[in-house]
């Protein structure tokens, strides 16, 4: 998608990612100030506001971690500017300490925070359902359920939010973020009216006596949505008869589809929520009012079940109510097969078991993989030849989680972005063991670098190794407060990495990783001294250097010797550039970076020729 | 125009997205209401790529196993891997072509063969048309072309809502001048390659 997100005109239809719809969403919405940290799934809507950013009417960042982006969009809608702050689902959990008190401040421009959820880990370390932080931070809450939606509802969100003066989450799902479908666009404002900033401390600043007031006016707030939730548009019911279904999110679309598929389409009553929190809760009594047997519909956590069961209590409305059980797991996605068996249990109909082909279970795997020439690929490998299986690995998120495979089983163990420095410290201390904890260069950033502070002021005993690769890898190579070059050219503030480390106490070491003798000697040098150590292993991400347009380009490498002799480096390397012929081991000069790094590992690899 | 849910797998770096967005502008440039899904966290990192099109008014983009009335297989193992996806009744167009996982690279895996895919679906699909999509790729000037030498095969057999002019139409229009031709002559070899029956 080019240009045309931020100038095509209302009435056009355009093909939009969900993500790009919320982009175009929040433009509609007369958004001016954008910050997030990227995260799968949420990562192309920033990506897009990055790529638009040029000359556009908003400013945008993508902040050091979560927590950053909502406390400085949280001075933007102070300021009063229409704000958006996206980041993942367990991003949220970085950012819940200002999240818990933002609605108590108020954000007079209007402030949507973009929450991703991703049920079912498709890249996530697990599928906490973040309606829960909406209900827990007093955020009204939107659940897109199509691209039209995620256009729409963020628009909404941001133009409710205006007029409440209270953040508004926007909570999606990975499959609503990267469902693709038309789009009918509404008109980009062309300004928005000035909400000047007047000085009120008893109303911005949550002293305790304060506070108690900020909670009373927040709870009339929500009270107001609640109110806007009964009338939204986003919330509707169809169908007649005495079995009734309630579906939210995602589970929208899988119940519309089983039901046209069964022919069952207004045999049933359907009320489907897109604006459920707060509770439209006279709606929802009209509708259970109206049933014998009520199945409600929602991936993940019950939130609704139990909101909608205690309704029902204290409406004293005599109905059934199915929720979460055999059929409609409390775990992962949802799809019409599972669906479908709750809508027919509800009619006291069998399902017949789907009829699927089956296939060998012992296919081989294909797992993602370090690409051909990452250079932490060979900083693993001389990280393993130096400590082999004596020290413990402490990981991180990012691409270099992948070292937890086969065969540089470099992650031991891993809790969340950031917390490979503190939790290996942890571990070191407690167990005496040899530590050696992998971050990269946005993570450290993010929240590693408060590990490393730790570990200076108690004397952690580990090694960090910092995989600096100058860009953010793992989202798709967004920039971060360390990169040389973006793809609008050179960072004109760049943040020191080596001086910020010097800066905690440590002086540390910088090697080029794809120098295998280097890497060796520091890393053995290191691993014979105590205390906190780091050592930076710098080299850019090739994909990144390519796509900035500052790499060279050299030649693959290539068998020139005994193929056999090579065996032990094709195992404990594995780069993908390698390939077997038939029995006979090979490099695939497709596939090949010519990083030159195998080449290093054995007599028998050598570089290939320049091409004339 | 009966509706349809098309399951496309793949590589990462095969253009699966590119060949799925190709087909859903398509579909509504044909007027056909479309809905599409992919997942793609670690595609950029030699993993699968899935994605679906859903064509005639469906709500979700996800596809269950036994829903696809079309699998497109981009890779050889993928599509194996995929089959259960399909219905019976179903079509199957894939790559007769492999791209080594890593297992099989290092020799601890074995890559299955051909006809593994023919000998499942037999029975269960309606058809199964398999073609050497890299090698016709490079044919028409770069192995990047596969995805199109693909869609070629699906819209020639009927794997498609559309024929094969409506797809040269959206090359056209949606793919940087430069690579056009190159992409139309991808199309007509896939086409060519399905007709002719090869490789199936
Ligand atoms: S030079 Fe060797 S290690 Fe580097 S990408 Fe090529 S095959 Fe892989």
């Amino acid at each position: 998608m080019g240009k045309e997100l931020l100038t095509a005109p209302a009435g056009e239809t355009l093909l939009l990612l969900g993500n790009e719809a919320i982009a175009r969403g929040a433009l509609e919405g007369g958004v001016r100030f954008v910050t997030c940290y990227p995260g799968t799934p949420s990562s192309e809507v920033p990506d897009t506001f990055f790529r638009l950013s040029q000359g556009a009417p908003y400013y945008f960042e993508y902040s050091v971690n979560e927590k950053v982006a909502l406390e400085v969009a949280g001075g933007a809608t102070l300021a009063g500017l229409p704000s958006l702050v996206t980041m993942k689902h367990v991003g949220v959990n970085v950012a819940a300490d200002p999240l818990m008190t933002l609605a108590y401040v108020s954000a007079p421009g209007g402030l949507v925070l973009l929450s991703a959820d991703d049920p079912g880990c498709h890249s996530s370390q697990n599928e906490q359902d973040n309606r829960i932080y909406a209900r827990l931070g007093g955020l009204p809450c939107f659940e897109p359920a199509t691209a039209q939606e995620c256009k729409d509802m963020a628009r909404d969100a941001l133009l409710l939010s205006r007029t409440l003066e209270t953040p508004v989450m926007l909570r999606t799902t990975t499959r609503v973020n990267h469902v693709r479908g038309p789009v009918t666009l509404g008109a980009v404002p062309e300004s928005i009216e000035e909400k000047p900033f007047v000085k009120n401390p008893p109303k911005y600043v949550p002293l305790p006596a304060s506070a108690r007031n900020m909670h009373v006016r927040l709870l009339d707030v929500l009270e107001k949505a609640r109110q806007a939730a009964e009338d939204s548009p986003y919330n509707t019911e169809r169908g007649q008869g005495e079995v009734g279904f309630v579906a939210s999110g995602a589970a929208r679309n899988y119940l519309s589809d089983v039901l046209a598929d069964d022919g069952l389409e207004g045999t049933v009553r359907v009320l489907e929520l897109g604006q459920a929190s707060p509770l439209p809760e006279d709606r929802i009594a009209a509708f259970l009012a109206k049933c014998r047997t009520v199945v409600i519909v929602e991936e993940l956590e019950p939130v609704l079940e139990t909101e909608i069961r205690a309704l029902a209590q204290k409406r004293g409305i005599a109905v059934t109510i199915v929720g979460k059980g055999e059929n409609l797991p409390r775990r992962g996605e949802y799809a019409t097969p599972n669906v479908r068996a709750a809508v027919r249990a509800a009619l006291g109909r069998q399902t017949a078991p789907v009829e699927t082909l089956s296939v060998p279970a012992d296919l081989p795997k294909r797992p993602p993989n370090l690409c051909a020439g990452c250079p932490h690929r060979a900083a693993y490998y001389a990280v393993r030849q130096v400590y082999g299986d004596n020290a413990v690995y402490s990981s991180d998120i990012g691409c270099y989680t992948l070292g937890f495979l086969p065969p540089f089983k470099a992650a031991d163990f891993l809790l969340c972005m950031g917390s490979s420095i503190s939790t290996g410290a942890g571990f070191a201390r407690a167990s005496g063991k040899p530590v050696v904890a992998f971050i990269g260069d946005s993570t450290f950033f993010h929240s590693g670098i408060t590990g490393l502070i730790d570990a200076v002021a108690y004397d952690h005993d580990l090694l960090v190794v910092i995989l600096d690769n100058r860009t953010t890898a793992m989202t798709g190579h967004q920039p971060n407060p360390g990169v040389d070059t973006t793809i609008f050219g050179e960072n004109p503030n760049p943040v020191d990495l080596l001086a910020l480390i010097r800066a905690c106490g440590i002086e540390p070491v910088k090697v080029n990783p794809l120098n295998h003798k280097a890497m060796v000697a520091a890393l053995e040098n290191l691993a014979g001294r105590h205390g906190p150590r780091v050592l930076v292993a710098e080299y850019p991400c090739p994909i990144h250097a390519r796509r900035v347009g500052k790499a060279k380009k050299t030649p693959p490498a290539r068998v020139a010797g005994d193929p056999a002799a090579c065996l032990a480096v094709r195992d404990n390397l594995a780069c993908p550039a390698f390939a077997m012929e038939g029995d006979v081991f090979t490099i695939n000069a497709e596939q090949c970076d010519g990083c030159m790094y195998c080449v290093q590992l054995s007599a028998d690899i050598k570089p290939g020729k320049k091409e004339a | 125009m009966q509706r349809a849910r098309i399951f496309l797998t793949g590589v990462g770096g095969q253009g699966t997205l590119t060949a799925t967005t190709l087909l859903a502008r398509t579909a509504l440039d044909a007027g056909l209401p479309v809905t599409s899904g992919e997942i793609h966290g670690m595609a950029q990192r030699g993993g699968v790529v899935e994605s679906t099109l859903l064509i005639g008014g469906y709500k979700s983009a996800v596809i269950a196993p036994g829903e696809a009335d079309t699998l497109l297989g981009f890779e050889l193992l993928e599509t194996l891997r995929a089959l259960p996806m399909l219905r019976r009744g179903g079509r199957v167009v894939g790559n007769a072509e492999a791209l080594q996982p890593v297992g099989v690279c290092l020799g601890r895996e074995c890559y299955p063969p051909l006809e593994a895919v023919l000998e499942t679906a037999r029975g269960y699909a309606a058809g199964v048309t398999m073609v050497p999509a890299i090698s016709l790729a490079e044919k028409a000037g770069t192995a990047k072309a596969a995805n199109m030498v693909l869609l070629g095969a699906a819209a020639a057999c009927g794997a498609l809502p559309f024929d094969l002019d409506a797809l040269a139409r959206s090359v056209e229009k949606y793919l940087k001048p430069k690579i056009v031709a190159l992409n139309r002559k991808a199309l007509e070899l896939g086409a060519a390659a399905a007709q002719a029956g090869q490789a199936a």
